[in-house]
């Protein structure tokens, strides 16, 4: 978090998290499209000639005035391939919440758990609390036929009370839901901070 | 309390900018544009987020170059801690053909960024911006005058009544849905 009291401006920034092809490009591509373009900034990708995200995406939201603060929500990507390990920890640092993008395709489930597991170490590594950082777990692609029931993914990761939603982030279902948890969760964890 | 800025490091990843510390760094910033002379200077936080900006702004989306920035910046001091060559005040040079650009660590919170035409001796840029990069930090150490820590005392309370009014979330929410359309 950022604070600037002479432009009375809340900088907030919210990494989404999670294993390759989970759906963490298509989440932010999805806000892109559906937030008032003067309210918000370009998309910023950095990605391989594969399409793939190769250090990360950002995007910018600025909220209305509140209370005379104006909160800026600054969205980060990290690459989910395994490959790009180091990069995922140096997108989350200073982090003030988590969106974990799950895949709901049966054969993804080691890579959730594998993503999930990362998550915790690359927090531990920075000092952040897995427990005190407001995170959301969202489990996308629930369009697919066979996709993995919420209990198993739930059990896999043995979630502890995060919030969750289903979604099918490329039809844009559950996107805005997640958005608005997490900054909710955040909002929530700065006012207890300052307390 | 303690009315040394470093109460403001308080938050997790917090930095707090209060009106003295911005009349400062832009101070500092001007002074390098006009001894460098420099075309541009940009200062992030270590995530990105925009601090301050000199010098011929033009069409440059300031807020994507910002993140930018710090994940480059970032990235380099990852490489240079790999490498075991890692030290304070990493600096990066970009040589153009037009134009060259530093981006070098300025203490523990900001990331800054010059852009200076390609006339302009590169050892004379690299001396101007790391003196300018170990200023600002002290910045934020300085201790507060009467007037600052006034302002602070004054803008806590005013920010703090925001943060602990108890619709807070609600308001979040209002403002989010204002920003969405189906």
């Amino acid at each position: 978090m950022f604070i600037n009291w002479q432009l009375r401006e809340l900088n907030l920034k919210v990494v989404y998290y999670g294993p390759a092809l989970s759906g963490k490009t298509t989440n932010l591509e999805q806000i892109h499209a559906k937030v008032d373009p003067k309210r918000r900034g370009e998309l910023v990708s950095l990605k391989t000639q594969e399409d793939r995200t190769l250090y990360f995406d950002f995007l910018q939201i600025e909220l209305g005035k509140i209370s005379g603060l104006t909160p800026k929500i600054h969205l980060y990507t990290v690459p989910g391939q395994s490959y790009y390990e180091a990069s995922r920890k140096l997108v989350l640092r200073g982090a003030d919440g988590v969106v974990f993008v799950a895949d709901s395709t049966p054969n993804r489930l080691r890579a959730n758990l594998e993503s999930w597991q990362n998550l915790k170490t690359h927090l531990a590594s920075l000092e952040i609390s897995f427990t005190d950082i407001p995170m959301v777990v969202q489990f996308n692609k629930r369009d697919l036929p066979n996709a993995t029931a919420i209990t198993t993914l739930k059990n896999v990761l043995r979630l502890n009370g995060q919030p969750t939603f289903e979604a099918t982030a490329m039809q844009g279902q559950g996107v805005f839901e997640t958005l608005k948890t997490i900054i909710n969760g955040v909002v929530k964890q700065v006012q207890k901070e300052m307390k | 309390m303690a009315n040394t800025a470093n109460q403001y490091y308080r938050l997790r990843s917090g930095l707090t900018i209060l009106p003295s510390h911005q009349r400062n760094i832009d101070d500092i910033l001007s002074k390098l544009v006009q001894k460098v002379p420099a075309r541009f200077v940009l200062l992030t936080d270590v995530t990105g987020q925009i601090i301050s900006v000199r010098g011929e702004q033009g069409k440059i989306n300031v807020v994507a170059l910002g993140s930018l920035v710090a994940g480059d910046l970032a990235a380099s001091q990852e490489i240079a801690r790999l490498m075991g060559e890692y030290e304070d005040f990493q600096m990066i040079l970009r040589e153009g053909q037009l134009t060259h650009t530093f981006i070098v660590e300025a203490g523990r919170y900001f990331a800054l960024m010059v852009q200076v035409s390609q006339e302009v001796p590169l050892g004379w840029a690299r001396m101007l911006i790391q003196d300018a990069s170990k200023q600002l930090p002290a910045v934020m150490e300085k201790e507060l005058d009467k007037q600052d820590t006034a302002f602070s005392q004054k803008m806590e309370a005013e920010t703090n009544q925001v943060l602990e009014s108890e619709n807070l979330s609600d308001l979040f929410d209002d403002a989010l849905d204002d920003l969405w359309s189906e």
